[in-house]
């Protein structure tokens, strides 16, 4: 390749988003191994069972868990659409002020659920299927909670946009419909099936 | 080829910006090969007190076995016998090896192996290493709990590891500290892999990148998508150990339902398979080059050896199940297993010959980190070959929890990765502190190690062989292993005389960095783009980002006049 060549091809402005989706990638491939793992103890412990749920325990209601899905299902479509007008220059920070509120919605969905479990008298110690329920959604919402910190600092730097504001929605976007597609495999895999 | 280039950015001038919080990889890697030598150190120590205890059992320790234990007059006591031996384990894989050899030596030759001016992000690889430090703080807080530290094993089998068979806070301290040291290293990993898929400079195809930078890049890939499985058992057992959750206690133990003490083996050696090679693919790398710099010969088979380590890499995925044999798994699955751990022999086998084809009728220079680098050719043979009987269900049935698998790994975990950190640091020492290494002491601190390293582990499989168990405080209460115990004395003053040899490294690496004579820019003859900059390398690295034209192995070309290699910014010389 050509010195002036190369030097032209090591200025573009395409380097950024390239690094912030190879990055990215790599990240939710490594999240996904966490989760991944989890689901597989999960398996094990449920094809390995006589019964489910084990030892005479109930399913939880699918009330709550249910609301919470259906919070971080629009959550992510509300991100998709405001992605789209970041991209196109039209974007309105309040999509992303929405998206936190429904974000925090999902959270506050979350503590009902684990209060209304302990009203009920399950506990995370109360055996192995109430330890997987509590555990899971434990890590899962600790997720949460970090791509909320991250999209409340997104919306922070929204007041400056640079050129990395469409590489940092792109990447805080790809995080939270990864932890929307996870939440959603929990809710089919552990609560309705 | 590159997609960016990074901006120079003005030298740190604060004592706390050049040194402790710096974004420099250079300064990072500097950090991480301090923290590497002061834990080798901390689990050197340890192993000599467990050495001490297995050849001269109830004699106290010399020295300083009065103050470490003087409830016991100087005697290692059993319960800190099983600390003892899971926090050297934990140490040296964690802290001392895995720092040495990704941290200190990824940080240090990614960016300046392939051109660019620093890691992709910076500030990640700040932090990254600085969460390191907190796993460190609280590993060794966990010696300071009322019933001290973990004792589990440093693989930490439930139920040995759960509050039955670890009480105290110890043993959650230790499944904190290896969570964030995980966090730490999977950081690394997406910093190691973007940055090598992005700031290559422009020329340098995959297959121009060094071998080392191809045994980092695979292992960085390996921790990124292996780490976070140890993380999630880490997490369920500190839940275990905290909320009282029950993943891994099973019958009684469990108020109601069921958990399973064996799924925790599933998911740590799903994770602990990849981490052997994690550990040694940096090894491999370094030594490929290596053997190649000093032979003054072209790698022999580069791409082969590439593509070798990348097919390892994919099968160190698939035959985790042979650490697993005696858990009476079904039959076939552990044949299963069986074959395709033998399968791994077959990619081995093919870098092993190009390293023999790069070594033959090349013109040795026998330095220093030539030395460790045969070193390491030498101990991983054996070690290779003595993993066969392991992987074999009939003879590791035999085997298993015996002193023969400890000296197996320690030749392929601790001996070759070792030898290949040495061959490193005594390669890149003039490029890091300008400064040469003593070569004298250099090459004592190398016969002594392996002469030590031999009798040490070569013993280890001998008594192993004889059926000595590797948990117990002391073997010799059994009647059949009392005639062991002179050798255990040899394999124990094997381990003190190699001890000893790395006195003469750290006196030689300390007095270097400030008496060393002062180092040329290409001290070694070597054509990677690291040697085409001043040494020590300036915080920049590359004033102009190098373009590449050629590989990294260029040596002995008969049309080349007044030297015998190429830099990677030449192009080939032809007839």
């Amino acid at each position: 390749m050509a010195l002036t060549e190369a030097r032209n091809a090591l200025k573009s402005n395409d380097g950024d988003k390239i690094i912030g989706s190879v990055a990215m990638s790599v990240t939710l491939v490594s999240f996904g191994m966490l989760f991944l793992t989890l689901m597989m103890a999960f398996a094990l412990y449920r094809f390995t069972a006589p019964v489910w749920p084990p030892a005479g325990m109930e399913r939880p209601s699918l009330l709550i868990p249910s609301i919470s899905t259906f919070l971080i299902a629009l959550s992510s479509y509300i991100f998709i659409n405001f992605q789209k007008n970041i991209e196109k220059g039209t974007a309105d920070k309040r999509s992303l002020l929405f998206v936190l509120i429904l974000g925090l919605g999902f959270m506050a969905s979350q503590f009902m659920f684990w209060n209304q479990l302990k009203s009920h008298g399950i506990y995370a110690s109360s055996g192995i299927f109430p330890s997987i329920i509590y555990s899971f959604t434990w890590i899962h919402a600790a997720h949460i909670v970090a791509a909320l910190g991250l999209m409340a600092w997104l919306y922070g730097s929204l007041n400056t946009p640079d050129k990395l504001t469409a590489v940092k929605v792109s990447s805080i976007g790809k995080f939270w419909h990864f932890l929307g597609i996870v939440w959603l495999i929990m809710f089919v895999t552990i609560f309705v099936l | 080829m590159a997609f960016f280039e990074q901006e120079i950015h003005d030298a740190p001038t604060t004592f706390l910006s050049k040194y402790v919080f710096s974004f420099d990889h250079k300064v990072i890697a500097k950090q991480f090969l301090w923290y590497g030598i002061a834990f080798l150190g901390i689990g050197g120590m340890m192993a000599l007190l467990i050495r001490w205890t297995l050849a001269f059992p109830g004699e106290p320790f010399p020295v300083i076995g009065h103050i470490l234990f003087p409830g016991n007059g100087g005697v290692v006591p059993p319960d800190t016998y099983a600390m003892l031996f899971t926090l050297h384990g934990t140490i040296m894989i964690f802290f001392a090896i895995t720092p040495i050899l990704i941290g200190a030596f990824g940080n240090y030759c990614i960016p300046l192996m392939i051109g660019a001016r620093d890691m992709v992000f910076p500030t990640l690889n700040m932090l990254s290493f600085w969460l390191a430090m907190l796993s460190a703080v609280l590993l060794l807080a966990s010696l300071f709990t009322p019933l001290g530290g973990a004792a589990g094993g440093w693989t930490s089998y439930p139920t040995l590891s759960t509050l039955i068979g670890s009480a105290g806070i110890g043993q959650t301290l230790w499944c904190l500290s290896l969570f964030v040291l995980g966090v730490s290293s999977t950081m690394g990993a997406v910093n190691y892999i973007a940055t090598i898929i992005t700031l290559r400079a422009p020329g340098m195809g995959y297959f121009d990148m060094p071998l080392t930078i191809w045994g980092l890049w695979l292992t960085a890939i390996l921790n990124a998508i292996f780490l976070p499985v140890l993380g999630a058992g880490l997490l369920l057992l500190t839940f275990d150990r905290v909320f009282g959750t029950t993943f891994f206690l099973a019958g009684a133990a469990a108020t109601s339902g069921s958990g399973d003490p064996v799924l925790f083996q599933h998911v740590f050696w799903i994770f602990g398979h990849p981490e052997v090679y994690i550990l040694i693919l940096p090894a491999w790398g370094i030594v490929s080059d290596l053997l190649s710099f000093f032979a003054r010969k072209p790698a022999f088979g580069a791409k082969a050896t590439a593509l070798s380590m990348t097919a390892i890499t994919i099968l160190s995925t698939l035959v985790y199940g042979h650490h697993m044999y005696s858990t009476q798994m079904s039959p076939l699955l552990t044949q299963s297993f069986m074959m395709l751990t033998m399968t791994i022999s077959i990619p081995s086998a093919v870098f092993f010959a190009n390293w023999l084809g790069t070594l033959w009728k090349g013109s040795i220079r026998f330095d220093t980190p030539m030395l460790f680098s045969l070193g390491v050719v030498f101990v991983f043979g054996l070690g290779g070959l003595t993993g066969l009987y392991l992987a074999t269900v009939s003879t590791d049935l035999y085997l298993h929890d015996t002193y023969f698998v400890v000296g197996h790994f320690h030749y392929t975990m601790a001996a070759s990765v070792l030898l290949g950190g040495f061959a490193g640091t005594y390669f890149w020492f003039p490029k890091m502190f300008g400064r040469m290494m003593n070569e004298r002491l250099g090459k004592i601190h190398f016969w002594i190690s392996m002469v030590g390293l031999n009798g040490i582990f070569m013993g280890m499989m001998v008594i192993g062989h004889a059926g000595m168990h590797r948990r117990i405080y002391n073997p010799f209460v059994y009647e059949f292993l009392q005639n062991l115990i002179p050798l255990n004395m040899f394999i124990t003053i094997s381990a003190l005389t190699m001890g000893a040899a790395q006195i003469v490294f750290v006196y030689n690496f300390i007095h270097s960095m400030y008496k060393g004579p002062i180092a040329s820019q290409n001290p070694w003859e070597v054509g990677t783009l690291e040697w085409t900059i001043p040494s020590p390398a300036p915080h920049y690295n590359f004033k102009d980002i190098p373009v590449v034209r050629c590989g990294p192995h260029e040596y002995g070309n008969p049309n080349l006049v007044g030297k015998d290699f190429q830099y990677q910014t030449e192009e080939l010389v032809k007839a």
